[in-house]
């Protein structure tokens, strides 16, 4: 089992270092803006000046996780859909407008998608095994598989986490290749993985990827039932892009809160951690992300059990 | 349980296959030459001559998309030919890039600068993931796709993953390697570190200024025991070892002691169950910038002692291909081990003074090598090793 020790995000919502975001969530708005905490508690000023939003994001909540737990982490998957856009429009807008031979690497330095986890690694100072994966919608997914899998592998404090920004560039792609009603947003959620207990209240069973167009509800009922589940049992379902709102108890469609980034089903694990807090009677939470239609996520946490 | 290696596939500016390579290696014969395109031509880089229209139609490929993609298909394809799909086989690909369609997107973007109207569709050939869903297409894989993307270890660090994933049980054979296409994105960024030597490059020189850039692209497929039972496939090496860690020293730069370089290769010693002194031959991953040979250099004495194995980087033949290099390197590493090649480091000339370290200075085959090791190290301090050894 894969215990989620601790779990933090910066969204849309008022998400960072609440005991339980459910509080504060809402949907959101077309006029949404991201809920930045105060950046400086967690980065140098004179660094923070350089970092982009997915940046300062990624850091904060990193540095917020390792501060909940004692160990540190042996190893870090982080997934991102397009990686860090605003350095990569930037550097892209310099080549293009400035002459000469002189130009600031920085941009372009910060541009690679694994600026992300190295950061994270030279801020805390971790040797450990970093790694970065990007598969469009399915990015924190498979970002997810690899930190499970090194579960497996014997690790003991791993680090999962995805990032994504928007840039106004993104609005132009709407309806052509993006196709989403929900506005364009940021986020970045980050949690801490354990075969051990511990604090934690809940825990990752399973995680399974498709990649190719089928039958969502045979895929799911093939998922659940390999988990000992099934859907009549789940307590909640949390979606984008498929629509289970009649076959289950309770549903939302996590887009509604996070707005539209690819890695957004990170914020879906937090929101079902955390549904845990309250209602006490819920044991099992399926996130079903089809936000392409021609793949799918399926993502099955529990209520750990109680001991007697 | 053992993995193994069970087909490869690699093109890059010496060569649009195995065989073309083999002949380059062993010819001692750069890619590297003055840049053909606007962005290359005050340059050397070790550019694949053809442009995207004209691979597509040379390869008989069925997609029309970025060059790091259509590197990505070529290599991929050749690196999958004999092997079919098959329903009990459950195959992956694992595609490391750290550009992505940038040669396409960066083209309809300065249209968009400039005021004029840019072909929206264009954009759907950027991201990373598009570029490894591309090459799976291209081979028929849909049973699992991923890209991982820590810039010049990318490749290595797929072929990692699969590996892993084999082990685990959750795939039976994985496609693995790496892409990357020049664009003058990458150019500018290798530019703006002032990183670039003028001249050819020279690993491990003391003399050496820097890099010069390429494109390719590599892939081998890997297999279980259990999966070579059934496809029948002749494995060709075995995957040995593997392993990442981070230096953790610097975004772009590596510790000078080479710290990470050194957690990468005894940990990839560990997971093969070797001793240093098993090693014949290290591929490094000298890029011949002044920081990455020293602290290389530094690392592979820390690991190996007063008994550095012959070693050798093969950037001067292909010139630094990011994301690709792991992959083609890997590929490169598969000959050697098969016909005991020792691959020469060219243009070399000078040991780098702190560490006295001599590279393989020529070409020679027919030497005892059972296992090789291989360097990949990118931004972020992200480094990898993998082991290959004879079946």
């Amino acid at each position: 089992m894969y215990f989620i020790q601790h779990i933090e995000s910066i969204t849309h919502q008022d998400s960072f270092q609440k005991k339980n975001i459910w509080d504060e969530l809402k949907p959101l708005t077309a006029d949404t803006g991201l809920i930045s905490p105060d950046y400086k508690n967690y980065i140098p000023v004179a660094a923070l000046r350089r970092l982009s939003t997915i940046l300062r994001m990624g850091i904060t909540v990193s540095k917020a996780c390792q501060e909940k737990v004692s160990h540190e982490f042996d190893s870090i998957s982080v997934g991102t859909a397009l990686g860090c856009l605003t350095d990569t429009e930037k550097f892209l807008v310099t080549i293009n407008t400035v002459s000469g031979d002189i130009l600031s690497p920085t941009a372009f330095i910060q541009s690679t998608h694994n600026t992300i986890s190295g950061q994270i690694s030279l801020d805390l100072k971790n040797h450990a095994y970093n790694m970065t994966h990007t598969q469009n919608a399915l990015s924190f997914e498979v970002a997810l598989k690899d930190g499970l899998l090194c579960i497996d592998e014997g690790k003991s404090s791993v680090l999962v986490g995805a990032a994504d920004e928007a840039i106004p560039f993104l609005e132009r792609l709407r309806g052509s290749l993006i196709e989403t009603s929900h506005p364009f947003t940021s986020g970045a959620t980050f949690m801490v993985l354990s075969g051990k207990k511990g604090e934690s209240i809940s825990h990752i069973q399973a995680c399974e990827v498709f990649f190719s167009e089928g039958n969502t509800e045979n895929r799911i009922e093939k998922f659940l039932s390999s988990n000992n589940c099934s859907l009549q049992e789940l307590d909640l379902v949390l979606e984008a892009g498929s629509d289970f709102k009649s076959k289950t108890s309770a549903h939302y469609s996590f887009p509604d809160y996070s707005g539209y980034y690819q890695s957004a089903s990170a914020f879906a694990v937090h929101m079902a951690n955390d549904w845990f807090i309250e209602n006490s009677d819920s044991e099992a939470i399926l996130i079903i992300n089809n936000m392409e239609s021609n793949k799918l996520g399926l993502t099955l946490i529990r209520r750990n059990e109680v001991e007697a | 349980m053992r993995i193994y290696v069970t087909g490869y596939g690699v093109i890059s500016s010496i060569g649009e296959n195995v065989e073309e390579s083999l002949l380059a290696l062993r010819s001692e014969k750069t890619g590297i030459k003055q840049g053909q395109k606007t962005y290359t031509e005050r340059f050397k880089v070790g550019e694949i001559s053809w442009t995207n229209e004209e691979l597509v139609q040379r390869f008989q490929l069925t997609q029309d998309a970025s060059r790091t993609a259509i590197l990505g298909m070529i290599a991929a394809k050749e690196a999958f030919r004999g092997h079919s799909l098959n329903p009990g086989i459950r195959t992956g690909l694992i595609s490391g890039t750290s550009v992505g369609g940038m040669d396409v997107s960066e083209i309809a973007y300065k249209d968009f600068l400039n005021g004029e109207s840019d072909d929206l569709s264009i954009y759907r050939n950027h991201p990373s993931g598009s570029t490894s869903e591309q090459i799976a297409k291209e081979l028929g894989i849909d049973e699992y796709v991923n890209t991982i993307s820590t810039a010049c270890s990318s490749a290595a660090n797929s072929i990692m993953l699969g590996a892993r994933m084999l082990l685990s049980g959750q795939l039976d054979r994985v496609v693995v390697g790496g892409t990357d296409g020049l664009s003058q994105f990458t150019i500018s960024g290798f530019r703006s570190l002032m990183i670039f030597d003028d001249e050819w490059c020279r690993p491990f020189d003391e003399t050496r200024k820097g890099l010069n850039l390429g494109e390719g692209a590599g892939y081998i497929v890997l297999e279980t025991e259990e999966t070579i039972k059934k496809s029948g496939k002749e494995p060709i090496a075995i995957l040995s070892g593997w392993s990442n860690a981070s230096d953790a020293y610097h975004q772009t730069a590596s510790s000078p002691e080479g710290f990470g370089a050194t957690l990468s290769m005894k940990g990839a010693l560990a997971v093969a169950g070797l001793n240093p002194g098993d090693i014949d031959y290290i591929n490094a991953h000298g890029t011949a910038t002044p920081n990455n040979d020293l602290s290389e250099s530094h690392g592979i004495k820390t690991v190996f002692g007063s008994a550095v194995p012959p070693f050798s980087s093969t950037k001067a033949y292909t010139g630094h291909t990011l994301a690709a290099s792991g992959g083609i390197e890997a590929v490169f590493g598969i000959l050697a081990l098969n016909r005991g090649i020792l691959l020469p480091n060219l243009n070399f000339k000078q040991a780098i003074e702190e560490t006295g370290l001599v590279p393989v200075k020529n070409y020679s085959e027919g030497n005892t090598i059972k296992h090789i090791l291989s360097n990949s190290f990118g931004f972020g301090g992200n480094n990898s090793t993998i082991i290959l050894s004879k079946v």
